[in-house]
């Protein structure tokens, strides 16, 4: 149920106020924590948790005769409450990345205080889901991000019924994802910013769902088979290859996001603005899947175009 | 004075973007005694730093043309280029703080191999580092260095010599962990940070009293014999964390200040009004005496944000 978690004054306006939404209760049962929009421009993890509420909403009001709820969920929906009202990614007034606010402070400006309230309320949770987008210029394909890769993050990824799961290497930049690592958490990266990809969402959806049964906190009374043996592929940093512009120009791409693609296959290429002449045309370096691609196509040198997980050192994890 | 692009990328239209660094170096071939760089523009709204090097430059000309230095100055005037064209904190492109990608791995972009690039560059022609920042929009600052606890012991020293009116060591946060400052002092490469008056603005008393300082601090070092230019720098008020005060603001509203950076304050003494949603001005006192270095300037203020920080500590 929505419930108002903190309440800002601004200097002339209504006050901001940051609301979670809960189900259930944490006694004696998991938890599972959702946050969504850190970044105001991530529409596809706000439609996800609204759609996840809706759903969580019908359960409890006895809507869906077929599931219980039996463990709590928390989720927040929207965080970076100023950036979604400008349709932003950062913190308008200040250019702040509300996701490096973490931990923050209570008695601290407002991200600060945001930061420390959603902390606050999601650190004790067993799970935690991180929903975001790829970063500005690119789309992602669905897949895990982690810190660590042991068994409990290998079985949520199952449950979860996503394929992909990348392993991060640790970051000197401090963000929820590292505050949440005394609980099982993963950051849940699909599609670009500001761009809502529905069927995505809804694939997404369902895997929250089938994780939620697995884990015991939603009970389906049809008593569904759950699917051990769905694949998931497991990547460490070292099988990462990013492909980089030798140039500048317009980038126009020939291949999707989240394909498989072959070692030599073209990418796409690179068009000088002036004469449209081709300056360089991208070739896979490894077969890979692809997990990252460049969609806005004014690109400088040296930027990433894409990055492919490579098949070589990974392996398939079926347990 | 050699200039050198450390850093090139070719832009889809217009010129390419380019980090240079320029070096005063011996004029025989002696081997220098101390490489010294001086670092500006991390942040593009943060204008003091360019200012300051302009004017070390017109000097270090000069001495050089008298073989009066000894070791190696390198000045990056310009380190994120694009930023400071558009007068925008962040690199525009990307919309990325630069100074919180040092140390980044995970991602590959063209910021992040800009701050690699800068990172080892000065790590391979350094003994030290000074990084120059303004504040920015929100905060007047006294001029000053800050350091982290863990590298007191080696930095104090040298910031005395840089005729800043304070030193704040303060305490170690995870946020400064991908700070250009935090990585050399890391990779053991004394670094210092001055922060100095507010962004988008020059304010010409602070950057030449900065200017002193740092011909100082290369005298001492023996990078340059700064002869005729040297001159007597003031002693600083050195803070540690329980030194400093600072006052937040525990409404929202517009701050009209009342005082200025740089005042010994009274406990009690007025710093400003801040006017609420309901028009009552609040006033804003000082919790305690000591010298006011940090002021709000933009007016606009949330709850929490910082309005005043205040050195509590004895005459330096």
């Amino acid at each position: 149920m929505k419930e108002k978690v903190l309440s800002i004054p601004t200097p002339f306006g209504a006050p901001l106020v940051l609301y979670k939404n809960t189900w259930g209760k944490s006694d004696h049962s998991e938890t599972l924590a959702i946050v969504s929009g850190l970044h105001g421009d991530h529409l596809n993890g706000m439609h996800l948790s609204s759609r996840l509420s809706q759903f969580l909403d019908n359960i409890v009001e006895g809507g869906d005769p077929n599931y219980t709820l039996d463990g709590q969920v928390i989720i927040f929906p929207v965080v970076n409450l100023n950036a979604i009202q400008s349709g932003s990614r950062l913190w308008p007034y200040d250019g702040m990345d509300m996701d490096l606010a973490f931990p923050g402070n209570p008695a601290g400006e407002t991200t600060e205080a945001l930061a420390s309230a959603v902390l606050k309320h999601t650190v004790n949770a067993d799970w935690g889901i991180i929903l975001q987008s790829a970063l500005p210029h690119y789309e992602d394909a669905p897949h895990i991000q982690t810190l660590k890769m042991d068994g409990s993050i290998k079985k949520l990824a199952r449950d979860l019924k996503i394929e992909t799961v990348r392993k991060l290497q640790p970051s000197p930049q401090v963000n929820l994802s590292s505050h949440w690592q005394d609980m099982v958490s993963v950051t849940l990266s699909s599609g670009s910013p500001r761009t809502l990809n529905l069927p995505q969402c809804e694939s997404l959806f369902q895997g929250i769902v089938n994780f939620m049964q697995a884990e015991g906190i939603l009970k389906d009374r049809r008593k569904t088979k759950s699917d051990k043996n769905f694949p998931t592929r497991f990547y460490q940093p070292e099988n990462e290859v990013t492909v980089l512009a030798d140039t500048a120009g317009m980038f126009l791409h020939e291949v999707k996001v989240g394909t498989l693609i072959q070692e030599g296959q073209t990418i796409g290429e690179i068009r000088d603005l002036y004469s449209g002449k081709r300056l360089e045309e991208i070739t896979a370096p490894a077969d890979g899947f692809l997990v990252t691609l460049r969609q806005y196509p004014i690109v400088y040198e040296k930027e990433s175009l894409a990055t492919i997980l490579t098949t070589k050192k990974s392996w398939w994890d079926i347990f | 004075m050699l200039s050198k692009c450390i850093f090139s990328v070719k832009a889809p239209a217009g010129p390419p973007v380019e980090i240079i660094r320029h070096t005063f170096s011996p004029s025989q071939s002696a081997k220098p005694t101390q490489r010294v760089s001086l670092v500006t523009g991390l942040h593009g709204d943060e204008l003091e730093g360019l200012y300051i090097c302009h004017r070390l430059i017109e000097t270090l000309k000069k001495l050089e043309e008298q073989n009066a230095v000894k070791g190696e100055v390198h000045i990056y005037p310009a380190v994120n280029p694009q930023a400071l064209e558009t007068g925008t904190r962040l690199w525009p492109f990307f919309s990325t703080d630069i100074n919180r990608t040092f140390g980044e791995k995970n991602t590959r972009s063209l910021v992040t191999e800009a701050s690699r690039t800068l990172l080892e560059d000065l790590k391979s022609n350094s003994d030290l580092v000074v990084d120059f920042h303004a504040s920015n929009l929100h905060l007047m600052e006294l001029p000053q260095i800050r350091i982290i606890k863990n590298f007191e012991k080696k930095l104090v020293p040298l910031a005395k010599l840089c005729n800043v009116d304070l030193i704040w060591v303060h305490p170690h946060a995870e946020i400064f962990e991908s700070t250009l400052g935090y990585n050399l002092n890391q990779a053991k490469v004394p670094t210092l940070v001055i922060e100095s008056g507010i962004c988008l603005r020059i304010h010409k008393n602070y950057c030449e009293q900065i200017v002193l300082g740092i011909l100082n601090l290369l005298h001492q070092t023996e990078a340059v014999d700064c002869g005729e230019f040297l001159a007597e720098v003031a002693p600083a008020r050195i803070v540690q964390p329980d030194q400093v005060t600072m006052v937040q603001a525990q409404n929202a509203g517009l701050f009209v200040k009342q005082t200025e950076v740089g005042q010994i304050l009274k406990e009690g003494e007025k710093i400003g009004d801040l006017i609420g949603p309901d028009q009552m001005p609040e006033d804003i006192r000082s919790p305690c005496s000591g010298l006011l270095f940090t002021l709000r300037e933009h007016p606009l203020t949330g709850k929490g944000a910082p309005l005043a920080r205040i050195a509590t500590s004895i005459e330096p």
